[in-house]
């Protein structure tokens, strides 16, 4: 009796053990495949061969992964594609993990499109995020500026630039932090935002915004101040914008 | 019994959601819309059906007082290769399907049918058992999934015809917990006819 019931958890862990060596390898390659193709996914198309830049900024246990992504043939920026996780508010059951695209037009930067890279959201309800033209998408679309963006869902504040998708505000909140997350990684990548560890973390707590935390960053990076001292530049900044806050109003 | 009724008791006199009420967990989970119960049940059929066909085949190397620790071991190996073997080479069908395998580990359909059925029948028949439970499986959590997508979403399979106006519960667990009772009663009142 005990001699089956071993040799039978036995053969089924060496099965285990040995399709797990088989497909280690296969199952590596194809996500890594998968990512490049949603690198490429939340940019706009282009001719011609895509070259990456891979950065990466660690925060607590995170990646953020910064790729630049280069048009070979004439040597032009097509954007930057950011993989970043949800990193202060999980979703319902995980973090989620967000591909987004930044490009840069006209001097604005601008987010061109998001995909979502891992979730395990109820299916009908937060997973939706993964359908096209759900309602946290359509926010971002009718406000492309992450400069302009306040990183809240309209649920809990009404300055807030997301819609929630509906019965998901947990989801919603998530990928949000998300974004925001991505956007600090952007910021950081592009050199905008102040690269000590305290900063990009005190970004996407949802106590400030990466815009307003950048343009404190900057005028702290000059000066040198600590980063308490831009937190309090922050607040100042947040009363002094009111026509941001307007124009996401009028956008509802 | 005739291989036809193996087959087909599945569907009416041993329906697994609806007579024998085995696999609730997945079935409140799941059903959320009509493509997602149809996909965990095709992913459950054919994990029942190869069980089926593992478990008969072993039946007599199995000592009667370990045989259910050793049916659960061959039934999870057997699910975590599969999931393996699927996010390698077919990942398209992963993405769709994946999320319901994990789950297939506890579903206490395909030990039931591992110890009502395949242990004590022969190869083909326990292989003919998977595909009626399978597909009887697979209808019912259709059903409800379509019930409560019209009546949460007011779509069915994804395809939107009322809006955003349907009461939202249904798609919700207390919505999934009334829609299951009152199928169920509708399906037993027919079935006894």
């Amino acid at each position: 009796m005990f001699v089956v019931l071993f040799s039978i958890t036995a053969i089924s862990a060496l099965l285990v053990g040995l399709v797990n060596n088989l497909t280690k390898g296969v199952i590596a390659s194809t996500e890594a495949a998968n990512k490049d193709m949603a690198k490429l996914e939340v940019l706009p198309t282009f001719e011609g061969e895509a070259e990456f830049e891979l950065s990466t900024k660690k925060i607590g246990d995170f990646d953020i992964n910064v790729t630049k992504v280069v048009n070979k043939s004439d040597n032009t920026l097509v954007g930057y594609a950011v993989e970043a996780p949800s990193i202060t508010k999980s979703g319902y059951a995980d973090r989620i993990y967000l591909m987004v695209g930044f490009v840069e037009q006209e001097g604005e930067t601008l987010i061109h499109g998001v995909k979502v890279l891992s979730q395990k959201e109820t299916p009908g309800l937060g997973a939706n995020m993964t359908k096209a033209d759900n309602a946290l998408e359509r926010s971002i679309k009718a406000e492309p500026n992450p400069a302009k963006m306040v990183f809240k869902v309209k649920k809990d504040d009404a300055s807030g630039s997301f819609d929630s998708l509906t019965g998901s505000t947990i989801s919603s909140r998530a990928y949000t932090n998300a974004i925001e997350t991505a956007y600090a990684g952007y910021l950081w990548a592009t050199g905008r935002l102040d690269t000590s560890e305290e900063a990009i973390e005190a970004a996407p707590t949802g106590a400030t915004t990466p815009a307003e935390y950048s343009d404190a960053a900057a005028s702290d990076t000059a000066t040198g101040a600590t980063v308490v001292e831009g937190v309090e530049g922050v607040a100042d900044n947040n009363e002094s914008e009111p026509e941001a806050q307007k124009g996401e109003i009028s956008n509802e | 019994m005739s291989k036809l009724q193996i087959i087909t008791k599945g569907f009416f006199k041993e329906n697994p959601t609806f007579v024998l009420v085995l696999g609730m967990c997945p079935t409140i989970g799941v059903t959320s819309s009509a493509i997602n119960g149809m996909g965990m049940g095709v992913a459950t059929m054919a994990v029942l059906i190869m069980s089926n066909i593992v478990i008969s085949l072993i039946k007599n190397l199995i000592p009667a007082k370990v045989r259910i620790p050793a049916f659960i071991v061959v039934i999870a190996s057997f699910v975590t290769i599969i999931e393996m073997l699927m996010k390698a080479y077919v990942p398209a069908l992963y993405a769709s399907l994946g999320v319901f395998i994990p789950l297939i580990v506890v579903n206490c359909i395909i030990l039931g049918r591992a110890e009502a059925f395949a242990s004590k029948n022969g190869v083909l028949d326990s292989a003919l058992d998977g595909v009626g439970i399978g597909l009887g499986f697979t209808m019912s959590l259709t059903v409800i999934g379509a019930v409560r997508e019209v009546l949460g979403s007011g779509s069915i399979f994804g395809f939107n015809f009322m809006g955003d106006v349907m009461p939202l519960i249904f798609i919700l667990a207390p919505g999934g917990f009334l829609v299951l009772g009152y199928v169920m009663v509708l399906f037993n009142k027919i079935a006894k006819r």
